[in-house]
């Protein structure tokens, strides 16, 4: 499991941003890996912060700490000057001590929420280059060390900057989940001596370390993930169900508007023909002040989610069969 | 006496029943001792009100006020001394005076101004009840004075009287006050009157306000305040010539209110004079100042004479109507209810009356007889009597109830007012005996209701006997003769057979029909009485009528539920008493009492009006047997639909309340041994769950439930064995949907033996299971065993299912804000061009079978 191993994927290429790859040293994975075993359990979900660097197109992380866990009822605990603190520290021990974004655990997939988009916006805000981390302990646990970074594209920084999103705005942005966050290729990278101890320890680790890679079971993760896709189609659902009666509202008011205009108009020819003044106009927008219209983006994130269970269960289901048909033939092999 | 006045505190009360006990001689003693008393304070607060000590005052007005309570008895016998009105009086003359005097109040310490103050709004106060003798003492103090022995008293009140004039203009303000205040208090002291006027002796002189024009009166107030040395006679005359409405009780001489004479003597007593008085005293009928008691004394006085006159039937029976009439009117408020004496006089009355109804064949009676075409005289022709026993009986019920109503159901005088209810019966079986004979059908039908209302809620318990066979064990002499009557059940047939037939009120028809059907219920009749209320079509139509014919309805429909239940027929029950507990609001729709609301959503009025619907107590259905009747019956069919449904999205409850009841248990912290008797259904429904019958069992039949609710059933032991059964049934069921997905196959023994039921019976429940494909599993019949097909889908299919169900909404839903859009531009823009209509056909036809794909 300490393999070098990329899990470079073919993101979208990041246009204008300088960073073009993401480097990450062994320790800040071991560490962030501890981090979860040691605080989080089931869907608890535990944050921390990266440190690095960034050499030409490259971002290197070289380090991180963790954000300690606190109850709500100690008010007093400040974290910005935890943070602040722990740099200083980690400087005076000549360690990298620039603030290059956070990493996150996830529960089956389930990162694609405001949380984060709020806080993966003001990291951007001020420091351009941080991306965040997003580490998924349950597939991790299954074989495949799963660790990905993300950062929001340039599109929705500008509609996160002027807090719009109303839906003509999103409309004229041309944002849909897709664009929402962009995916950015992480390498890996160990320095020479452990790579030795890694291929070292490679030739002695036998094939029965490794059999969760072959557990056949697969029922209740894609039972888990079943019913956390559910609950945010049925998220979905209630959105659209606001957004129709939205438009149905909207679509009346505009009629209303409509019939109250011809209305005056005929009034007014009328009262030409008699020589009377018209009337005076009023301000129609005062009479029907359209409707609110209810916030997309929930609904661009639940979207992004539930595209990212999708591939979460779509990757997880055809691993299965692959499993299962090698099965298969191992038993017809045997028997 | 002590009734009268037995409003006050109780310690008085009690004071006064001794006080009757005593003899005559300790009465004296008393009297005496009291009387000393009150002229000892009396003499304090003279002393007092000379050095203007006003916190002595105070303290000995107080004193006096209680010694006056003590003595109350004696007073109201004796009537109020004078010499305590001419303190009162003089009292406050004099602290108005002070509180006039600024300059002197300022001089005052605090604590005698504060006194003054509360000495003044108490005196106020409490001098309301007395004024008329004060207002008489005013007018004519000389004379009350000369009545009592003439010491420092008397200096006092010539100080008085001096201070009164120069307090004049404020006391023109005060008597303008009272002038109006007593025509007020005339009405309420009438009642007072009536019981003071059967006492020989008042001390006081008694005025009676001809004329109540206050402004007159202050006229002439202030001159009698000038010419107040005047010798007293004089000043009456004056008073009299002028005002011409005075009436004055000639001074000194004790007013006996006697027997009211009748006729005058000598006077020869027939008919017509009888009549002309009888119309006399009806005309006061009604009026403000009208004396009710006496009224009705009268009238029972006038039908004496008439009866040792031998003036004959005809005109005993117009009185006699006339006196039940004026003894309904006796409260005037609708919802009060009559005294326990007018309550038994009034039976008596109608009793007396139907007596001579029966013995005289020859009187009709008829509201639409007209005044002058009665014939009330003796003679050939029959006698001929305006009026209608039928109201009269009615209203009779109807005050039976009001009194039923208001009488706490908890206390021995409920029980003893119950037991009216016989005579209240007893009459009306008369009445229906005298008007099958005489009435109209229309007022058979009516007296039928009654009768039906009085039957249809009583459990026939000699015919339940009888139907048992047991007649012959338990006999007593009483129970044969009570055997012998007609079954209850027999008579309501009758009865409403006729109403179905001549009635033509639907009110009253629709009133017979649910009595009758709860009827049948209590008794256990279900069939008809489910075919009754089924056939009536009263569920559709129901909520037109008005609320007490719909709290009959409830009421019905309540023990209909019951009914079905104790028959087993658990779906029947739930079903009827759906409606009822599903609203949480059992009790209101009952009629058994009113829910605590706030008075946002029910004013005073409205509260009083709810008030006089209530069933009265004895015919209440016990709301906790109702309750668990209807639990018991959701947990009989929801335990098994929830386990065969456990997976389905679209499962629907069948009982919010009974979900409820299971979710308030699931809350709770930490699970005793249930007590009450929802916590033994919710255990119950736990252990049933698992398909463990016996616990079930055990906490839905126990010592606690059999007191709380099983033992409320005439049949008691059947019941309990239905339910057991029905239990074990369920059980058997719920243990099959539960854990089918465990097993391959199943022994039909082994069931057999687990559940204690017959083989066959569990072959045919499975067997009912396979055909309604709620258990897919075939049996074996050599080897007896079920065995289990497994095409249950599994939870991962299940929810898969659900997600397509879901998704399917979603498309739906996509579609539709995708319609609106073409429909709006289809609707601006391009109006005529057909494309975008069709276009959007289309989509719909899209939706509709991706719909139809989503689904399976």
């Amino acid at each position: 499991m300490g393999s070098l191993k990329d899990s470079a994927v073919s993101g979208s290429n990041p246009l204008d941003s300088p960073v073009k790859q993401i480097q990450i040293d062994g320790l800040v994975v071991l560490k962030i890996i501890k981090h979860y075993q040691e605080e989080g359990q089931g869907s608890e979900v535990v944050q921390g912060v990266l440190l690095g660097l960034v050499v030409e197109d490259r971002l290197e992380i070289t380090n991180c700490f963790p954000f300690p866990q606190h109850t709500e009822d100690d008010v007093d605990f400040d974290e910005v000057q935890y943070q602040m603190e722990m740099m200083r520290s980690l400087r005076h021990v000549n360690i990298d001590h620039l603030h290059v974004g956070w990493y996150q655990s996830t529960y089956y997939g389930s990162f694609v929420s405001r949380a984060l988009l709020d806080s993966q916006f003001s990291y951007q805000h001020a420091i351009e280059e941080s991306v965040v981390l997003i580490y998924d302990p349950i597939k991790t646990a299954q074989g495949s060390l799963c660790l990905k970074a993300y950062r929001l594209t340039p599109k929705l920084m500008e509609i996160c900057k002027e807090k719009d999103f109303s839906p003509e705005t999103l409309k004229k942005a041309c944002v849909g989940y897709e664009h929402m966050l962009e995916e950015v290729p992480i390498v890996i990278k160990n320095s020479h001596l452990i790579n030795v101890l890694l291929l070292d320890l490679q030739e002695k680790s036998m094939v029965a370390d490794k059999h969760e890679l072959l557990n056949l079971s697969s029922s209740n993760h894609l039972e888990k993930s079943l019913q956390l896709l559910m609950d945010r189609v049925d998220g979905m659902s209630q959105e659209i169900v606001k957004y129709n009666s939205y438009c149905r509202n909207l679509s009346k008011q505009q009629q209303q508007k409509q019939q109250y205009l011809q209305r005056r108009q005929q009034e007014n020819t009328q009262r030409q023909s008699r020589g009377e003044p018209p009337l005076p106009e009023e301000d129609i927008n005062k009479m029907f002040k359209p409707p609110q219209a209810p916030p997309r983006m929930d609904t661009l994130l639940i979207a992004g989610q539930v595209n990212n269970y999708c591939q979460n269960i779509k990757a997880f289901t055809s691993q299965n069969l692959g499993k299962l048909f090698m099965a298969e033939a191992l038993q017809g092999h045997s028997s | 006496m002590s009734r009268f006045f037995a409003t006050g505190s109780d310690s008085e009360s009690e004071e006064s029943s001794s006080a009757d006990e005593i003899t005559p001689k300790a009465t004296g003693t008393t009297f005496n001792k009291q009387f000393e008393e009150f002229t000892n304070i009396i003499k304090t607060i003279r002393n007092a009100m000379k050095i203007r000590d006003m916190s002595k005052c105070l303290e000995e007005f107080e004193q006096l006020y209680r010694a006056f309570l003590k003595s109350k008895t004696i007073m109201d016998k004796e009537g109020v001394p004078q010499f305590y009105i001419r303190l009162l009086a003089d009292l406050e003359d004099y602290l108005n005076q002070l509180w006039e005097d600024k300059e002197g109040k300022k001089k005052m310490n605090k604590n005698n101004a504060k006194a003054l103050s509360t000495l003044r709004q108490k005196i106020r106060k409490y001098n309301k009840d007395f004024e008329t003798e004060i207002a008489s003492y005013k007018e004519n103090p000389e004379q009350s004075a000369e009545e009592e022995e003439k010491d420092d008293i008397g200096s006092g009140y010539t100080l008085s009287l001096c201070q009164d004039e120069e307090s004049e203009s404020e006391d023109d303000e005060e008597s303008e006050d009272w002038g109006s205040d007593s025509v007020d208090s005339g009405g309420e002291s009438e009642d007072n009157e009536g019981a003071a006027a059967s006492l020989a002796v008042v001390f006081l002189k008694k005025y009676v306000y001809g004329d109540k024009h206050p402004e007159r009166k202050k006229d002439d107030r202030r001159k009698r305040h000038k010419k107040m040395e005047q010798v007293d006679e004089e000043a009456d005359e004056e008073g009299e010539g002028e005002e011409g409405g005075w009436e004055k009780v000639k001074g000194g001489v004790p007013l006996v209110k006697e027997k009211p004479k009748m006729f005058a003597k000598g006077t020869e007593i027939n008919n017509a004079v009888v009549i002309k008085k009888l119309n006399e005293i009806l005309q006061a009928r009604g009026k403000k100042g009208t004396d009710r008691s006496a009224q009705i004394e009268l009238l029972h006085a006038l039908a004496g004479i008439s009866n040792e006159n031998n003036l004959g039937e005809g005109i005993l029976v117009k009185i006699k109507f006339n006196i039940i009439a004026s003894l309904y009117d006796y409260n005037t408020n609708l919802a009060a209810f009559m005294k326990a004496e007018m309550w038994k006089k009034c039976l008596e009355c109608i009793d007396e009356l139907l007596d001579i109804l029966f013995e005289n064949s020859n009187i009709f009676i008829g509201e639409n007889i007209a005044e002058d075409s009665e014939n009330l005289a003796i003679s050939d022709q029959p006698f001929r009597v305006r009026g209608c026993i039928l109201t009269l009986v009615e209203r009779m019920d109807e005050e039976f109830t009001k009194i039923m109503q208001n009488t706490d159901p908890h206390s021995q005088e409920y029980v003893d007012n119950l037991k009216d209810e016989g005579r209240v019966c007893g009459i009306i079986d008369r009445l229906l005996q005298y008007l099958e004979s005489k009435g109209s059908t229309e007022e058979v039908c009516r007296v039928y209701l009654r009768r039906i209302m009085h039957t249809y809620y009583k459990f026939d318990y000699k015919a339940h006997r009888r139907s048992l066979g047991l007649q012959g064990e338990t006999k007593s002499e009483q129970d044969q003769e009570e055997s012998e009557g007609e079954d209850s059940a027999i008579i309501m047939d009758r009865l409403c057979k006729f109403i179905y037939a001549k009635d033509r009120t639907d009110r009253i028809r629709t009133c017979a029909i649910l009595c009758h059907i709860y009827h049948h219920a209590l008794h256990s009749r279900w069939y008809q009485a489910r075919d009754l209320m089924l056939m009536s079509h009263l569920q559709d139509n129901i909520q037109h009528a008005d609320p007490p014919v719909q709290i009959l309805y409830n009421r019905t429909m309540v023990q209909l539920g019951i009914c079905a239940f104790r028959q087993g027929m658990i779906k029947d029950a739930h079903n009827a008493l759906l409606d009822i507990q599903s609203s949480g609001r059992a009790k209101e729709l009952l009629g058994q009492g009113l829910l605590m609301r706030n008075m946002q959503e029910r004013n005073a009025e409205q509260e009083k009006i709810e008030k006089r619907r209530q069933v009265p107590f004895h015919m209440h259905i016990n709301l906790e047997l109702l309750e668990c009747v209807y639990l018991v019956s959701a947990m009989l069919l929801e335990i098994p639909y929830m386990a065969a449904h456990e997976f389905d999205a679209r499962r629907r409850m069948i009982s919010k309340q009974f979900h409820h009841q299971l979710r308030v248990g699931e809350r709770q912290p930490l699970l005793g041994p249930p007590e009450s008797m929802r916590e033994h259904v919710v255990a119950a429904s736990k252990a049933m769950k698992m398909g463990d019958w016996k616990t079930c069992h055990s906490f839905i039949i126990n010592e606690k439930m059999n007191s709380k609710v099983w033992d409320l059933f005439p049949e008691t032991q059947r019941v309990r064995e239905m339910l057991v059964r029905k239990i074990q049934e369920e059980s058997l069921r719920t243990y099959l949907f539960t854990y089918s997905s465990v097993y391959d196959s199943l022994s039909m023994e082994t069931l057999s033996e687990m559940f204690e039921l017959e083989l066959p019976t569990v072959h045919s429940i499975i067997s009912k299971m396979i055909i309604n494909e709620e258990l897919m599993a075939s049996l074996d019949q050599p080897t007896q065993t079920v065995v289990m097909h497994r095409t249950e889908p599994t939870s991962l299919q299940n929810m898969t299912l659900q997600l397509a169900e879901k998704l399917g909404g979603l498309v739906e839903n996509n579609e539709r804000v995708f319609d609106l859009k073409q429909g709006v531009y289809g609707g601006y823009f391009n109006r005529d061009q057909k494309g975008g209509y069709q276009q959007r056909q289309n989509y719909q036809r899209g939706g509709y079978r991706n719909q139809n794909q989503s689904s399976y």
